[in-house]
């Protein structure tokens, strides 16, 4: 305690004798008159060199410069606030020592035998809260006249209702008041529903208001002044006194104006600058900035440098490099932004004949624009040979045999010929054209060994597939005409005849068909003319297409229309429409080659029914818009499907109902897919007038994609009108392939 | 189930942002937001999915990365902007209301800012910075040789002058330079700096005119970054090597256009150490530079003077061909033997090796190229470009007066040993006998000779390149892409297979001559004939019995057959390849095949470039053959 104090005195001393030290340094007099001489004393002390730093002002005392003069004026009304003042802050600190609550007692507690505060019990009058009065009705103050209509007027404090007091008659009130004397002193009183006589302070309130005095009794209007901060004891001790008004309050400063003449002297002497700009010399100030170390944060990448120029830059460059006339036309034309250089190469033949660059100014400016304004784009630089990208895949010599040349040629009398079949044995092709020519020719040597001539054009021919009877269908207008070509060895004959104009024909179907079937007679049937005929629901094409189940007994035609898909058993003379409705116009239509399964193809999607329960197995997805062409794969697991967009889609039929491959490489629409049924190939003919042999190898485990290897186009067919080569077929157990094209020709590609 | 995702609260949505956006939410104006993006860097991105970006429209926009713009948001520059932007109005207004004293203390106070840290940010390290500073130096010279306009201020260009004179100092200093080329844009050099390679055009001296469609503002702000840029890595360039930064500027010199000449290389006081180096010039910098520290300084440097020899000019006069390490710079004698003998001893007896000392290994050859020779410099020819480039090669050069003060060879001296003169031979009668005997001791080569012999590495020789003859092409020492045509490759396979390709003319000549009289001579159709059907033996028969008809002996004919033979062959089986080639991009994928597509249409497009050029090369050969001939 001791130390403190001290230590507090010692500091005190500090500051009185550094308040006594400053005045030294400014030994001259003050006067407010900046006379030169103090100056001229003053040079020497300053000539030491230094820029003195720019002394501050004390902001409080030149406040109180100022305003001295108004403190001067308001001097007195100030001092008498002042005495005001005090008294009440005298008042304030009595208030303080008598208490405003009443005083409590500190008393040993029984229970917890801990002192306890115990305060004087509070005597309820007139001002203390009444609300704890114990009334019989307990519902608050409520309008009173909601119970109007109620037995009761209320609830107690138990929640039971308080009932309403009988009431007597006028009568009996006018008697009441009669009898009895207090009454003229009674109200009545609404929340228990009765009279009750005021009590006398009531009474006496209503007496006051009558004569107009406050209501309050106690109130006293004359009380005697209360001095709660002045009178004798209370002064206010404050630093607020009378005394006269210290003179520094209004002589300027002595001191400060030392201070303020040592910064005049300063600034005149140049040492320092009154406005010295707040902000950095203008020039830049270098220092050491890659000293320390740099932060872990990766660098921004560096902007893309510029090319370097190339031999066309140069002042002097070989002479090939100079423009020709037309280059530098074409040079001029184009716009700045697609130029491929952005000057014109130019030779001078020395140094001193180099003019200045025009566009230097604009190139640079337009270097900066790129700089900031084009979006960057970090791309990986790809430094491979593009040929690697081409899929390696094996020669084609090495997966012979397949067509390679056109070996034969049939005219068609300049017609186009759709419909093209070869006969299950490989010896013969029937093709037929839109002049309605049917022709039998023999593929080896291309004979024509018998034509047929229908009114109009010929849909579609068929072979049937089976080898005990040789026979084949052809699509007509409206009808289906089963042929027997000529020169058959007698049982394939009479087996054929049989099978087709059978001496007892089968029972007619119990639910009538609108197809009629009917036949010549076996014994007046010739190959001349059609030995059975269907007639189909009429139509305005004659159907597009005639598939024969692989046992040769169903033969499935799609004609155009709704309800176009028919299915005729020939051993049955039966046509059944498999179809009530199909969604789509059915463009294709196909048999599974090993299951009871049946493919339908609508423009976009292909669909694969199970016959024998009639179920729809699954929808293809080819994704092309309008399929043209499908062929399915002798294993019955792929199916390819043609397009008129120029695509063909490989799908495998257990993987996906995506296709497995998509392949554009015809120019035109495809006009004809088709599998080889024992050689791994297959080809696709187009309007581009090409065939593209393909190698397609599948394999029986599930793992390996089936290999798929371009080997040929055979070209060769003319494009007439934009059509090519409409029909393709394979030669079974051969190599070789029937072409047949819009230009009436078909051709033979033999290996 | 997990949250369910809004739109546009994740991925590119949120990652970019518009330019509108940004500077929405940077508050402050179009001009403000380019000057930032140009002083941090910031430029536009291209996201993968504009659509993405810009949630859901398709408009076309810029976009930034929203991170960058929220650094930008922290930017002390953008609040000195904004101050600035308030100050503007406060003097608006002081100015409207005539208030010229608090204009002016306004303007004294006006908010300046600083890009330091910028620098710091952008260039973590120092050769990161040497890296960028390709663009920075373009614009320097540039700005260095603008004439002064409203828009331009003199300070900005005398500023420019100043760093482009530093930065060839230096590159003189270090014998950086490796290339240079005359191109018709300018001139290209490039220097090798801190193993960076740093390559820069100067435009020729005349005076340029800013385009009207050149916003100047943006080449202002960026010139604004790049006198930062270069000031901070000059100092530590000339720093590391020991030299003062910035470099005194004698005003007398410059005032008599004596160019790089004014500026003198100045070594600090111990410059062995880096940091001692530094700790002093930052203490340079920390003080109020008062006149009698300049004349102080100034008095130390002309005591110094005639002991070390800072200047690199005065002194090279009178020792040049003596010592040539050191005709550049004289050091301490302590320092001479590091520069001499780089050998064992040295490397054991001293410390690590520094950089300097590293520095100062004996550099190629080449880049001391000149250091035997002394050239002059005719007054026609540009006195910057060769001076520069001739003193960053180790040679000494001189000028007439009129190229400006400050040669250090005169005309009359016999050291010189080149002539740079790019006039025309006049034949000149009244000649003086000293007069011929110098012109006939010194050799008077063009100005290109002096590059060639830069870019080649070695002194060609001066006859090719003597005065008023025909210059050989100058080429661009940077090289073209791969594959691409090669002038000089091209000269030499011409003239092997020319016999080769004469005769193939003469010969096509000769068919089209054939074809017109085909039928007086039918020999050679018939040997047509036979290398069509040269397999086919019955035809091969005809042909031959048609040959003999024509008048052709056997032996010729078998030989012609021969030759059609394998040139038919030749012809078929790259046919048969390309067919199955072309077969197999059937089963290539889209991606693939388009790449694949790109990248052939890009050789084709170079190799057709290619094929042009060496055409125009075939005729241009063929005429200056002809045209000989006919003389």
């Amino acid at each position: 305690m001791v130390a403190a104090i001290e230590a507090k005195k010692s500091s005190k001393k500090r500051k009185a004798t550094l308040e006594e030290e400053v005045p030294p340094s400014f030994p001259e007099e003050v006067d407010l008159d900046m006379g030169t001489e103090d100056e001229g004393e003053e040079l020497d002390d300053a000539s030491d060199g230094e820029v003195d730093e720019f002394p501050e002002i004390d902001a409080r005392s030149d406040t109180d410069d100022g305003d001295y003069a108004a403190d001067g004026a308001s001097a007195e009304g100030e001092s008498e606030e002042d005495d005001e003042d005090d008294e009440e802050s005298n008042d304030l600190s009595d208030e303080e020592e008598h208490h405003i609550f009443p005083k409590s007692k500190t008393i040993i507690s029984d229970i917890t035998g801990q002192p306890k505060r115990v305060y004087p019990e509070i005597e309820p009058d007139y001002d203390s809260d009444s609300s704890t009065e114990d009334t019989p009705n307990r519902v608050g103050n409520i309008p009173m006249h909601w119970y109007d209509d109620l037995p009761h007027v209320g609830y107690n404090i138990d929640g039971k209702k308080v009932l309403r007091p009988a009431r007597g008659d006028e009568l009996d009130n006018f008697l009441k008041t009669v009898e009895d004397p207090e009454s003229w002193t009674s109200a009545f009183d609404t929340n228990t529903q009765m009279d009750k006589p005021l009590t006398p302070e009531e009474l006496d309130i209503i007496r006051r208001l009558q004569e107009n005095e406050n209501p309050d009794a106690n109130y006293d209007p004359y009380e005697p002044t209360i001095e709660w901060f002045t009178g004798k004891g209370k002064e206010e001790i404050m630093p607020l006194s009378a005394a006269p008004e210290p003179k520094r309050r209004w002589v300027p400063s002595k001191w400060e104006k030392q201070k303020v003449m040592k910064i005049v002297r300063a600034i005149r002497q140049g040492r320092i600058l009154p406005n010295k700009p707040k902000t950095a010399s203008a020039a830049p100030q270098f220092y050491p900035i890659w000293n320390d170390e740099p932060s872990n944060a990766p660098a921004p990448l560096p902007a893309p440098k510029p090319r370097l120029p190339g031999n066309a830059e140069s002042y002097n460059p070989p002479e090939e490099y100079l423009p020709t006339e037309e280059e530098r036309k074409k040079w001029e034309e184009t716009d700045p932004e697609d130029r491929e250089r952005d000057f014109l190469p130019q030779k001078y033949s020395a140094l001193r004949l180099v003019p200045a660059y025009g566009q230097f100014i604009k190139q640079r400016f337009n270097r900066q624009l790129d700089l900031y304004l084009a979006p960057r784009v970090q791309r990986v630089k790809l430094q491979i040979d593009p040929e690697s990208l081409i899929p390696k895949l094996p020669s084609p010599s090495s997966l012979r045999p397949f067509p390679l040349y056109r070996s034969l040629q049939i005219g068609h009398e300049a017609k186009r010929v759709r419909a093209v079949s070869v006969s299950p044995d490989g010896g013969w092709v029937v093709t037929g054209d839109e002049g309605g020519v049917v022709k039998l020719w023999e593929v080896m040597v291309g004979k024509e060994v018998r034509r047929w001539t229908f009114k109009s054009k010929v849909g579609a021919v068929e072979w049937c597939p089976r080898t005990d009877v040789s026979l084949f269908a052809v699509a007509i207008e409206d009808h289906i005409h089963f042929i027997i070509p000529p020169n058959l060895p007698a049982p394939i004959l009479t087996a054929s005849q049989n099978a087709l104009a059978p001496a007892n024909l089968p029972p007619a179907p119990s639910t009538p068909s609108p197809v009629k079937w009917t036949s010549v007679p076996a014994a007046q049937s010739s190959s001349d003319v059609p030995i059975l005929t269907l007639n189909l629901p009429s139509s305005p094409e004659p159907p597009k297409q005639l598939v024969w189940h692989r046992k040769g007994d169903y033969l499935a035609s799609v004609s155009e229309g709704q309800a176009g898909v028919w299915i005729h058993q020939v051993s049955r003379r039966h046509s059944q429409a498999p179809f009530k409705k199909v969604k789509g116009a059915v463009q294709l239509v196909l048999f599974h080659p090993s299951k009871p399964h049946f493919f339908v193809a609508t423009q976009r999607y292909v669909r694969m029914y199970n016959l024998a329960e009639q179920t729809l197995l699954k929808t293809l997805t080819p994704g092309t818009r309008w399929i043209s062409s499908m062929d399915v794969h002798p294993s019955g697991d792929h199916l390819i499907v043609g397009g008129y967009d120029k695509k063909l889609c490989w799908f495998d039929l257990e993987l996906s109902d995506k296709p497995y491959k998509i392949l554009r490489y015809h120019a035109r629409a495809l006009r004809s897919v088709a599998f080889h049924p024992t050689y791994p190939l297959f080809a696709s003919s187009s309007d581009d007038g090409s065939i593209q042999v393909f190698h397609a190898r599948v394999y029986n485990d599930l793992m390996t994609n089936p290999l798929i290897v371009p080997l040929k186009i055979l070209r060769g067919h003319t494009v007439r009108d934009g059509l090519g080569v409409f029909a393709l077929r394979w030669v079974p157990r051969q190599p070789w392939l029937v072409s047949a094209g819009a230009d009436g020709q078909v051709s033979v590609w033999c290996s | 189930m997990g949250r369910l995702k809004q739109k546009g609260k994740a991925g590119a949505a949120k990652a970019y942002m518009t330019r509108s956006t940004a500077i929405k939410k940077l508050q402050c104006s179009l001009a403000d937001f380019r000057r930032l993006c140009i002083l941090k860097g910031i430029f536009p991105r291209e996201p993968r999915s504009r659509k993405k970006a810009n949630k859901g429209s398709s408009a076309p926009t810029n976009f930034y990365y929203a991170k960058d713009i929220a650094y930008l948001a922290h930017e002390p520059v953008l609040r000195k902007l904004r101050d600035h932007k308030a100050f503007a109005k406060k003097l608006a207004r002081a100015l409207g209301r005539g208030e010229w004293s608090s204009a002016k203390s306004l303007e004294e106070n006006k908010p300046v800012y600083r890009l330091d840290h910028i620098i710091k940010e952008r260039y973590p390290t120092f050769v990161d910075a040497v890296r960028d500073i390709d663009d920075a130096l373009c614009m320097i010279f540039l700005f260095a040789s603008l004439p002064v306009d409203s828009k331009v201020s003199s300070t900005l260009t005398e500023n420019c002058a100043r760093l482009a004179a530093e930065w060839q100092l230096y590159v003189m200093h270090a014998h950086g330079l490796r290339k240079v080329f005359l191109s018709i844009k300018g001139v290209y050099y490039q220097a090798e700096v801190f193993d960076q390679t740093i390559t820069w055009l100067v435009p020729y001296q005349f005076t340029q005119t800013i385009p009207p469609d050149v916003d100047v503002r943006v080449m202002l702000t960026f010139l604004e970054l790049y006198q930062t840029l270069l000031g901070f890595v000059f100092f530590k360039l000339y720093t590391d090597a020991g030299l003062v930064y910035p470099p005194p500027l004698d005003t007398a010199k410059d005032d008599g256009a004596a160019g790089v000449g004014a500026f003198s290389l100045q070594e600090t006081k111990d410059s062995r150490s880096a940091t001692t180096a530094k700790s002093k010039v930052v203490e340079v910098d920390g003080k109020r530079v008062s006149s009698k520290d300049v004349r102080q300084t100034i008095k130390t440097i002309t005591t110094a003077g005639p002991s070390d020899g800072p200047d690199v000019d005065m002194h090279a006069i009178d020792s040049s061909v003596a010592n040539e390490e050191d005709e550049e710079f004289v050091e301490d004698t302590a320092e001479e033997d590091t520069d001499d003998a780089p050998s064992a001893p040295t490397f054991t007896t001293a410390t690590l090796p520094t950089l300097k000392t590293l520095s100062a290994l004996p550099q190629s050859t080449s880049s001391k190229l000149f250091a035997s020779y002394t050239f002059w410099i005719s007054r026609e020819t540009s006195r910057p470009i060769f001076e520069f480039i001739v003193r960053a090669f180790g040679g000494r050069i001189g000028w007439p007066a009129t190229s400006g003060s400050g040669s250090p060879v005169d005309e009359a001296d016999d050291t010189i040993t080149h002539v740079i003169i790019d006039r025309p031979v006049v034949q000149r009668t009244n000649e003086s006998e000293e007069e011929r005997e110098r012109r006939r001791r010194r050799k008077h080569v063009q100005p290109q000779w002096i590059v060639d012999c830069v870019n080649a590495g070695k002194i060609l020789l001066e006859d090719l390149y003597a005065q008023g003859k025909t210059l050989p092409p100058h080429l661009s020492p940077f090289g073209e892409h791969k594959d691409a045509y090669d002038p000089t490759v091209g000269i030499a396979g011409t003239e092997e297979d020319e016999e080769m390709e004469d005769e193939e003319i003469i010969e096509g000549e000769d068919d089209e001559d054939e074809e017109e009289e085909e039928a007086a001579r039918p020999g050679k159709a018939a040997l047509n004939a036979a290398a069509a059907a040269a397999e086919d033996a019955t035809a091969l028969r005809a042909a031959e019995l048609a040959a003999e008809a024509a008048g052709v002996d056997f032996g010729t004919f078998e030989k012609e057959t021969k030759k059609a033979h394998k040139k038919a062959k030749s012809a078929q089986a790259p046919k048969d390849d390309e067919a199955e080639q072309d077969m197999n991009k059937m089963m290539m994928s889209n991606k693939q095949r388009k790449l694949y597509e790109r990248m052939k249409y890009g050789e084709k497009k170079r190799a057709t470039e290619r094929q042009e050029l060496e055409q125009k090369k075939r005729a241009i050969e063929k005429e200056k053959k002809r045209r000989s001939k006919a003389s």
